[in-house]
C-alpha cells in the first residue's frame, strides 16, 4: 500500500492547465477574474514551494528552537488574520488573538503528539508543524467568527446590556448570553465539518495520506484524532478570545466601555 | 413597598463626553420621598447625568454617595440596584413580559424572590391587563415603556432615575404612571426624572433642577 508516485515539474505544469479551465469560464462569462486567477495561481505555487523548502530544512535540522520560531511565526500570522477578518475590533485584539492561538495550539499539539501519538520528543517537526497548521487554520476561523459575533452584538446591543447593568446585573450576568452566542458562532464551522466528514468531504490531510499510499484505515484513525483536536482547539480558542475581549471592553466598575470597540473596514 | 429612608448626594461632579466638557460642578441631593424634575434643552447632558449617577458612565471629577457610602464601597451592581436608571427608549429582552419582569431577580444582587402579586397589581394599575404571557417586544412602544418602568420599580430602588418615562404615553397612561410614581415616593423612594412637559413638572414634582445651572450657559 505504500507506493508513492512522485510528481515531476511536468506533472505540475499539466495540472496548471486545469486553472486554464477556470480562466476560460471567466473569459466567456466576462467575470473579469483572469488576472486575479493568474496571480492566485502564481501565489499558490510560490507560497507552497517556499513552505516546502522551509519545511524540508526545518525537518532536516530537527531542532526544538527552530520549531519554536516557526510556531511563533504561525501564531502571529494567524492571530493577525483572525482579527482582520472580524467586522469590529478593539485595541489589543491582535495580541489577544495571538496569545489565544498560541496557547490552544501548544496545548492541543502537546496533547496529540506527546499523549495520543506518543512522539519522542513531542515537538518533532514532522508531526508538530502540520498539526499546528491545521489548529491555527481552524482556530483563526473560529476566533474571527466569535470576535465578530461578540463585538458586533456589544456594539449593536449596547442599550440592552446597559439595561441589565442598570437593573443590578454584574458585567458577567449582562454579557453571558451574547458571549455564549458568539462562542457558538465560532464553533459552528468545526461542528459542521465533524458532521459531514467522510460523507460529503474527505479532509485534506486524510486525502494526502491516501494519495501518498497510506492504508485508508490508518489515515482515518489519524483524521479522527485531528477532528477531535480541532474541536478542542476551536472551542478553547473561541472561549479564550471571548473572555479576553470581555475583560477588555468591560471595566472593573462593571461598565461597558463601548468606545473601546471600533468598526473595521 | 417599603424603602429605607435615604440620602443620595452628588458632589462637585464634572462630566465630559469624548473629551468635551459637558457639565461642571454638579451638586445635588435627594432625600426619600423627593420627586425632582430635571429639565433643560436637548443635548445639554440630562441623560448623561443620569447615566453618571447610575454609575453606567464615569464623571471626570466629583463623587457620589448613598447614605454616606460611595459606589465602590457598595459595589457597582449593588449601587445600580439601589440607584436605578430607566432609559427613555424601553429596552426589553426577547421573551414574554413576565420573563422581563423576572429577569432582575435572577441576578446575584437580588435580595428576594420575584414579587409576582405586586407585578400583576402594577401592570393593572398602569392599564396593562393580560399582557404577562405576551412577547414583550410585540407590545406597542407605550406599553413597553410601562413594562420597563414596572421592571425597575419591582427592584425597589431607593433612587429612581427616569429619562422621560411618559414620552410615549397618552394622557390617561401618563396619569396612571404619575400616580404610581407618587406612591413610590411616598413609600420612601427618591425620584429624579427628565421631562420636557411643564405641566407634568407642576403636577408631579416637588422640585426642579435646570441642567443649565451646570452647563455654564
Amino acid at each position: 500500500m505504500n507506493e508513492t508516485i512522485s510528481l515531476t515539474a511536468g506533472d505540475l505544469a499539466l495540472a496548471a492547465t486545469l486553472v486554464l479551465v477556470a480562466g476560460a469560464v471567466s473569459a466567456v462569462l466576462r467575470l473579469g477574474l483572469e488576472r486575479r486567477l493568474l496571480v492566485a495561481a502564481i501565489r499558490t505555487v510560490v507560497q507552497l514551494l517556499l513552505v516546502g523548502y522551509v519545511l524540508a530544512w526545518v525537518f532536516a535540522l530537527d531542532r526544538g528552537w527552530i520549531v519554536g520560531l516557526v510556531f511563533l511565526f504561525m501564531a502571529v500570522a494567524a492571530g493577525r488574520a483572525a482579527v482582520q477578518r472580524a467586522s469590529h475590533s478593539y485595541r489589543g485584539a491582535t495580541w489577544n488573538a495571538v496569545v489565544t492561538l498560541a496557547l490552544t495550539g501548544l496545548l492541543t499539539t502537546v496533547a496529540v503528539t506527546a499523549v495520543v501519538v506518543g512522539v519522542q520528543p513531542w515537538w518533532r517537526p514532522q508531526y508538530s508543524i502540520p498539526l499546528l497548521g491545521m489548529i491555527f487554520g481552524n482556530g483563526l476561523t473560529g476566533i474571527s467568527l466569535c470576535l465578530d459575533g461578540f463585538l458586533g452584538s456589544l456594539a449593536d446591543g449596547r442599550g440592552q446590556i446597559e439595561m441589565e447593568l442598570a437593573l443590578g446585573a454584574t458585567r458577567w450576568e449582562a454579557v453571558r448570553a451574547p458571549l455564549a452566542d458568539a462562542v457558538r458562532k465560532g464553533m459552528i464551522p468545526i461542528l459542521n465539518s465533524m458532521t459531514v466528514v467522510g460523507i460529503v468531504s474527505l479532509p485534506g490531510m486524510m486525502t494526502g495520506q491516501i494519495l501518498a499510499g497510506e492504508d485508508p484505515l490508518d489515515a482515518v484513525k489519524y483524521q479522527i484524532v485531528v477532528m477531535f483536536m480541532l474541536a478542542a482547539a476551536t472551542s478553547m480558542g473561541s472561549i479564550g478570545i471571548a473572555l479576553l475581549a470581555y475583560r477588555r471592553v468591560f471595566n472593573g466598575r462593571h461598565q461597558l466601555v463601548g468606545e473601546r470597540i471600533y468598526e473595521q473596514k | 413597598m417599603t424603602h429605607k429612608p435615604s440620602r443620595f448626594e452628588a458632589c462637585s461632579l464634572d462630566i465630559a463626553v469624548a473629551d468635551r466638557k459637558l457639565l461642571s460642578g454638579v451638586d445635588l441631593a435627594l432625600r426619600a420621598g423627593d420627586r425632582v424634575a430635571l429639565v433643560g434643552p436637548s443635548g445639554a447632558g440630562k441623560t448623561t447625568l443620569l447615566r453618571v449617577l447610575a454609575c453606567l458612565a464615569d464623571a471626570t471629577a466629583g463623587e457620589l454617595r448613598l447614605d454616606g457610602q460611595q459606589p465602590a464601597e457598595v459595589g457597582y451592581p449593588r449601587w445600580r440596584r439601589q440607584v436605578t436608571y430607566v432609559t427613555q427608549r424601553p429596552m426589553l429582552l426577547p421573551g414574554s413580559v413576565e420573563d422581563n419582569l423576572r429577569r432582575p431577580f435572577a441576578y446575584a444582587t437580588a435580595t428576594g424572590p420575584y414579587p409576582e402579586a405586586l407585578a400583576v397589581d402594577w401592570l393593572a394599575r398602569l392599564g396593562l391587563v393580560g399582557v404577562l404571557e405576551r412577547p414583550a417586544r410585540e407590545l406597542s412602544e407605550g406599553e413597553q415603556q410601562r413594562v420597563a418602568l414596572i421592571r425597575a420599580l419591582l427592584v425597589k430602588p431607593r433612587v429612581l432615575l427616569l429619562d422621560e418615562p411618559t414620552s410615549a404615553l397618552d394622557s390617561q397612561a401618563t396619569a396612571f404612571v404619575e400616580a404610581v410614581l407618587v406612591d413610590c415616593a411616598e413609600s420612601g423612594a427618591a425620584i429624579l426624572m427628565v421631562t420636557h412637559a411643564a405641566q407634568q413638572v407642576a403636577r408631579l414634582c416637588t422640585r426642579t433642577i435646570d441642567i443649565r445651572e451646570y452647563t455654564g450657559e
